[in-house]
Formats: structure tokens, sequence, C-alpha cells
């Protein structure tokens, strides 16, 4: 969080299942899961999990989500900016018109940022024919040795 | 296509103890709790005319879905395979022998132990906890284990054309008060269970869910493999248990 929502348009959608009790984003990508309560419990103590822990409430139209206890190993894209354990994000959902969804993310980490960061950017909807496909990649899995070198990949052996 | 084989879980909502650990602010320690342990029914969510949400089976079928004996740490399992009635998969010759080298190379050659995604029906007899996902329109399955999860898709359109998904492709419908899931193009990569039961891509699974109480859904699978398994459908009771 927030790298999971940042997908480029239409490559690896997520799909938004709620109801009374639960706010859940299954994305395609990692099929990486978030179930967030909104029954206002606090966040656990003593578990540390790469996409944290998340607490959502309704605050008018928008939907605030409280992200804390992440493990400290993530990235924030592929360029190497990154967080520790220190992490801490508000995320707000906020509906612009039926196909939009407005997300903004503000991003705290005392031990790494000297002051907050502030992202924004919008979520569109996918035509209603698509579905979540199934990603095979999995924890550990080498992913990287796809990757070009200034994607980050180890540069190739000369031939 | 002939069911040739069923296999009934119950699923209980008082087993939850495995997805606490992730939902509940008071389980510091429920990561290394059995999954067999019971919470208060107090701590579970229940939709109104739905689905209970957290749901664990609290056997042991998933070390052999044929039944085993009972170790140090382990319960005792029946076979959860009730149709054929002597609780067999009924293989083919050939495929026979596969499954007993599957069974010798078991703890190296599981696909679970390299964390696939536990593939259908196996995802269900965990023991892990699932999570029911539920609201109009919406009906999707999370697993703990290897954070897999499911949507299904109404059947009003056909099976996505894929040969390869652990967790196959689901197209639902209603049949009164049960779930009927129609599940196909699963990998034959994926096994049943840990001791090397086993199926081709020609597998496919109706799946049916239906609630028997307040905190408890019955669970049939429905399991058909006309290259692997040598028999048709010989369900004992007009294919419903």
């Amino acid at each position: 969080v927030p790298r999971a929502l940042e997908q480029p348009a239409g490559l690896y959608p997520v799909q938004i299942i709620q109801d009374e009790k639960y706010v859940a984003l299954l994305h395609e990508a990692m099929h990486d899961v978030r179930i967030i309560p909104t029954d206002n419990s606090p966040h656990p103590k003593n578990y540390w999990a790469w996409d944290g822990d998340s607490r959502g409430r309704w605050d008018g139209d928008t939907f605030v989500v409280d992200v804390s206890n992440f493990n400290g190993r993530t990235w924030l894209d592929m360029a190497g900016n990154f967080v520790d354990e220190n992490e801490h994000v508000l995320e707000r959902f906020r509906l612009l018109d039926r196909d939009t969804i407005l997300y903004e993310a503000t991003v705290t980490d005392p031990t790494v940022f000297v002051k907050p960061i502030e992202m924004r950017f919008t979520l569109k909807r996918v035509p209603q024919e698509q579905q979540i496909l199934e990603y095979s990649c999995l924890e550990g899995e080498r992913s990287l040795q796809h990757y070009t070198d200034e994607d980050g990949g180890k540069k190739r052996r000369a031939k | 296509v002939t069911p040739s084989r069923v296999v009934r879980r119950v699923l209980s909502s008082a087993a939850i103890a495995g997805l606490l650990a992730t939902a509940a602010p008071d389980s510091d320690r429920a990561e290394q709790q059995p999954a067999g342990a019971v919470c208060p029914q107090t701590a579970v969510g229940r939709q109104d005319a739905g689905f209970p949400r957290h749901l664990a089976d609290r056997g042991t079928a998933y070390v052999n879905v044929e039944g085993h004996p009972g170790e140090k740490g382990l319960a005792a399992s029946r076979s959860i395979v009730v149709d054929p009635p002597d609780g067999k998969i009924p293989y083919r010759r050939d495929a026979l022998t596969r499954r007993q080298t599957n069974y010798r190379n078991r703890s190296t050659a599981d696909p679970s132990l390299k964390c696939y995604q536990a593939s259908v029906p196996r995802a269900t007899y965990l023991a892990t906890p699932l999570q029911i996902l539920q609201s109009p329109g919406n009906f999707a399955i999370v697993y703990q284990e290897n954070h897999a999860f499911r949507v299904f898709h109404p059947d009003t359109r056909p099976h996505f054309d894929a040969t390869d998904w652990w967790m196959g492709d689901t197209r639902y419908r209603w049949e009164g008060d049960t779930l009927v899931a129609d599940v196909a193009a699963i990998t034959d990569q994926a096994w049943l269970d840990q001791a090397g039961n086993f199926h081709s891509t020609e597998f496919h699974v109706v799946e049916r869910y239906r609630m028997t109480g307040p905190d408890v859904i019955e669970y049939e699978a429905r399991i058909d493999d006309p290259v692997v398994y040598a028999r048709p459908g010989r369900c004992a009771r007009p294919c419903t248990v």
C-alpha cells in the first residue's frame, strides 16, 4: 500500500466487494487481497504484514482507510523508493462519477521521510465483460529475471 | 459429463482461529493456534440472509481425501469421498500408478510445498480458514492459505478459455438455497491433497454450498475427470448426499 493500486490502466485490475462490515479489494496482481473491516476496530498488536493492517470508515461519501503494521520490506515503486516498518498510510477513496474513483493517500514514515507524502490518482472502471484473471507469480519467485536492465533487472550477460 | 465422485465437507464458522489472526485486535498468538480451536460465536460476523463470512473445515482431509490414520498432533480422518461408497477415488489403472508415485514423493512433490495456490476443491478443506465475500451481484471466496481468492461469476456467460489456473474458472447459479458452482480450467499440476491424489486438465468440479445451520455450510463437490478416473458416476443417491 499504496503501490498495489498504482497499476497502469487496464493492466492489473482490482475488484471491490463490499458489505456492511467489510470492504475487500481483490487485486489481480500477485492475487493480493486486502480485507478492510469497517467496524471501528483497532489495529492488532504484534502483527506485521506486506499489506499492513487496514481499518476503514466512511466519512460522508469518502471511504477512509488507516493502514499500519507494515513489515517494512516493501518498495513504493520499481525505482527503489522505500519505506520501513514505521510506514503509515491514510487512504481516501471517493467516487467522482460512476466510473471513476479519486484515490488519495498520505504516506508518513518518520524514520525515512522528513515530512508526509501526498499521492493522488484516479481509478477507472473496466468494462463489465472483463474479469480478474489468475496471477501466478508467487512469493519468492524470480520475476526479476524477466525485467530489462532499465526496469531494475539484472544486466544480461553479453553474448 | 457424468459425475464420478462426490466429496462432501462441512464448513463450520465456529473454527475461525486462523482468520482472526488478521481480523481481531486481541489475537496476537492466533497464528500459532490450531485451526480446530473454537472461537466464541460472538466473534463471528454473519450476513443477513446470506452465508456466514468466516468458515473453516475442522477435519484433516487435507492430508488424504481417502482418509488416513491419526498420529501425534494429527487427528484421523475418514474418507470424504462419499461416492463411490468405498471412499476410494476410482482411478484408471495407469493413473493409479502415478498416484502411487505421487504418494511416495509427496514430501517434495506436493505443489503446496512450493506455495502454489491450493486449487479446487482442495482449498475448501485446508486447515486454514476462508472468508466469503458477498454483496448484491458479487460472490467471492478468499482463502487464507497463499492468499488465494476466487471470484464467482454468474453462469450466464461461459467459462473463460484457459486450462492452467490453480483456482480454476468458476460460474455459479442459485438453486433455491443452494449455490451451485461449476469449476473448470484447473491446472493438471494441482493435487487434491497431501497424499498425491491428482487429476488431468479434463478435471471438472461442480460444487454445492448450502447452509444447514446458522453457522454451518455443507459443501459438496462432484468431481469428474474422464482421463484419470475410470468410472463415470455412480452416485449412491441421485448425486446428492
